[in-house]
C-alpha cells in the first residue's frame, strides 16, 4: 500500500517534480538510431519526461535533440528543414544546430545582434547500443552510460524495438518485476489447470522454465538491494534436493531484465516516462555469443514473446486497446488465459486496464508482490535522497550495469547470489 | 511477525515485513468488508494497527511496530 502523497511522488515526471528530477540525473534512451538514420534526413517528433522535442541528423551526422517549438513564434520544428548543420524553422528562417544555438536569422536587421542573444533548449545526447540517448539534466555532474551488455554487443547479436504504452512508466516496470502473473497471464488453459497430461509433457522438457514453472505455482521471493538496483530472486521447488531460481534486475532508473537460461537470448526492457499517462517501453533481445538464431528472429516476427508489432511512425502496437487486443474469445476459452496473442499485448492489456495511473491507495497487496514493493521503495529512497542533495550513485558509475539476469537449479542449501554469482556477471 | 520486526534492520528484512503487514491489512480488510459480522470490534482493530505498524516500518521504525502489534495481539487474546 503507498500512501497518496508517494503515489503522486513516483508516477510525476515533469521538471522539478521528485521522479522527473531523478529519471533526469540519467542517460535515457530517446529514440532509435535508425528514426534519423542519414544526414540532413527528416526531423522527428519525440516526447519526453512531459516535454516535447524535435530530433534530428545535422549534415555531419550529429543528433541533435531540441524544443520542438521555435522559441520565435512557437511554431513546431517539425516542419523546419534540416539543411547544412542546423534545422530551419519553416515560419520566419531562423535555424538552430544540434546545440540549440541559433545560426542563422533572416528576418532581423543583423545589426541588432538579436540571432547572437536567441537559443532554444537541446539536450546532450550519444549514440549507444542501436539508440539515441538523452541527457536532460543539469549540465554538470554529467552521468556516465550505463554498461548494459546489450548495448555493447554486435549488432547482429540485438534486436530492438519501442512501443507506446498507455500508462505511467511505473505501472510498466511493475508488470516487468512482477514474476508471478507469468503462470496466469501468459499460460496456456492447460498449464494453468496443471492437467495430468501437461505436467507429464513439461517433465520431459529441457527448458527449465517450462519444467518446473508449473510443478510450483506459489513462488517465494528475495530481493536483495546491490549497487545498480535491486536483484529480484524467485524461488520455486524443483527436484528433491534442488531449487528453481529466477534472477531479474531492476537497474535505475528503470530497465529490468528477463531471467535467461544459458545457451538461450536474453530478453529485457526499459522504461521511460513519455508523460505521467504513457511511457516508451524498449525491449531488448540479445545473445552475447552468437548473433540472434532464426529460432529467435521469427519469434520476434511472430510476436510470441516479448516484441509486438507498432505503427511505424507512432509506435503505438498494432494491437492496442481500440482494438481490444485483437481478443479472441474463442482462444480463451479453449487455449490461452487471455485470448491475446503475444506477451506484449497482453502486459499491455492488462497493465493499461488500471488506468493511466493506478490508485495505489487501493490496492490490496500480499506477500507475492514483494519485489514490486521493493523496486517502489528503492525509488522513493533514491529520489527523496536526491532532494536532499544526493547524486543516485548508479548513474555515475556506468560499469555497475554489467550484470545479466539468469535462472538456474541449486543445491537447497545453496544461497542463490553465491550460487549464482558468475552467471549474473555480464561478459561482453 | 513481532519476533521478525524486532530484529529487523536492512533495507530487504524491512520490504519483507512490509509485505507480511501488506497481506495482513488486505486480508482484515477483504473480511470486514464481505466476511460475517462477528467480532468486527477485534478485526476492525488489527486492520487499524496493522495499517500504523505498515507505516512504521515504511518510515524505518519496525519496533515500534512491534510494539503496536503486540499491544494488539495482547488485547485480541484477552478477548479471546
Amino acid at each position: 500500500m503507498l500512501s497518496r502523497e508517494e503515489n503522486e511522488l513516483l508516477t510525476r515526471t515533469g521538471q522539478g517534480t521528485a521522479a522527473g528530477e531523478y529519471f533526469r540525473r540519467f542517460w535515457l534512451p530517446a529514440l532509435l538510431s535508425s528514426e534519423v538514420p542519414d544526414p540532413d534526413c527528416p526531423p522527428v517528433r519525440v516526447r519526453l519526461m512531459g516535454e516535447d522535442l524535435i530530433a534530428f541528423r545535422d549534415t555531419r551526422g550529429r543528433v541533435g535533440l531540441i524544443d520542438e517549438f521555435c522559441p520565435h513564434r512557437l511554431a513546431s520544428l517539425f516542419w523546419g528543414r534540416n539543411e547544412e548543420c542546423g534545422l530551419r524553422c519553416v515560419y520566419h528562417g531562423w535555424k538552430f544546430d544540434v546545440d540549440g544555438v541559433c545560426v542563422d536569422m533572416p528576418n532581423e536587421p543583423p545589426e541588432y545582434g538579436f540571432q547572437n542573444r536567441v537559443r532554444t533548449a537541446a539536450y546532450p545526447t550519444r549514440e549507444y547500443g542501436g539508440m539515441v540517448w538523452v541527457y536532460m539534466g543539469p549540465p554538470a555532474p554529467t552521468p556516465e552510460l550505463p554498461k548494459l551488455e546489450w548495448a555493447r554487443v554486435p549488432e547482429a547479436h540485438r534486436y530492438i524495438s519501442k512501443r507506446f504504452q498507455e500508462t505511467n512508466y511505473l505501472q510498466a516496470i511493475e508488470g516487468g518485476i512482477d514474476s508471478s502473473h507469468s503462470n496466469s497471464l501468459h499460460a496456456s488453459v492447460e498449464a494453468f489447470r496443471g492437467t495430468g497430461e501437461f505436467l507429464a509433457k513439461v517433465q520431459a522438457s529441457t527448458s527449465m522454465r517450462t519444467k518446473y514453472h508449473w510443478m510450483d505455482r506459489s513462488p517465494r521471493f528475495t530481493v536483495k538491494k546491490t549497487d545498480y538496483g535491486l536483484v529480484i530472486a524467485v524461488r520455486r521447488n524443483a527436484e528433491a534436493d534442488t531449487y528453481y531460481w529466477r534472477m531479474t534486475q531492476f537497474l535505475l532508473p528503470s530497465h529490468t531484465m528477463i531471467p535467461y537460461q544459458k545457451g538461450h537470448s536474453i530478453h529485457g526492457h526499459c522504461w521511460v516516462p513519455r508523460d505521467d499517462q504513457t511511457c516508451w517501453v524498449w525491449t531488448i533481445s540479445w545473445n552475447p555469443e552468437e548473433p540472434l538464431s532464426q529460432e529467435d528472429r521469427e519469434s520476434i516476427s511472430n510476436e510470441t514473446f516479448v516484441h509486438a508489432k507498432v505503427d511505424p511512425v507512432t509506435f503505438r502496437p498494432v494491437r492496442n486497446k481500440e482494438n481490444n487486443y485483437g481478443i479472441d474469445r474463442e482462444v480463451q476459452r479453449t487455449t490461452t488465459m487471455t485470448g491475446i496473442h503475444g506477451f506484449a499485448a497482453q502486459d499491455q492489456a492488462l497493465q493499461e486496464s488500471m488506468g493511466a495511473v493506478v490508485d495505489r491507495t487501493r490496492e490490496r497487496l500480499g506477500t507475492s508482490d514483494t519485489a514490486i514493493i521493493a523496486t517502489r521503495r528503492l525509488l522513493l529512497q533514491e529520489m527523496r535522497a536526491l532532494a536532499q542533495g544526493q547524486e543516485p550513485e548508479a548513474a555515475h558509475r556506468g560499469e555497475v550495469y554489467w550484470v545479466r539476469s539468469c535462472s538456474l537449479l541449486l543445491n537447497r542449501e545453496v544461497e542463490f547470489d553465491e550460487g549464482a554469482r558468475e552467471l549474473m556477471k555480464g561478459e561482453v | 511477525m513481532i519476533a521478525h520486526l524486532e530484529i529487523s534492520t536492512d533495507f530487504e528484512h524491512l520490504i519483507y515485513r512490509e509485505s507480511e503487514l501488506d497481506a495482513i491489512w488486505s486480508i482484515s480488510g477483504f473480511v470486514l468488508k464481505y466476511g460475517p459480522a462477528a467480532d468486527r470490534k477485534s478485526l476492525v482493530r488489527l486492520h487499524e494497527c496493522a495499517h500504523v505498524a505498515h507505516d512504521l516500518v515504511v518510515d524505518g521504525r519496525p519496533r515500534e511496530a512491534a510494539e503496536i502489534l503486540d499491544r494488539a495481539y495482547n488485547h485480541l487474546s484477552a478477548q479471546v
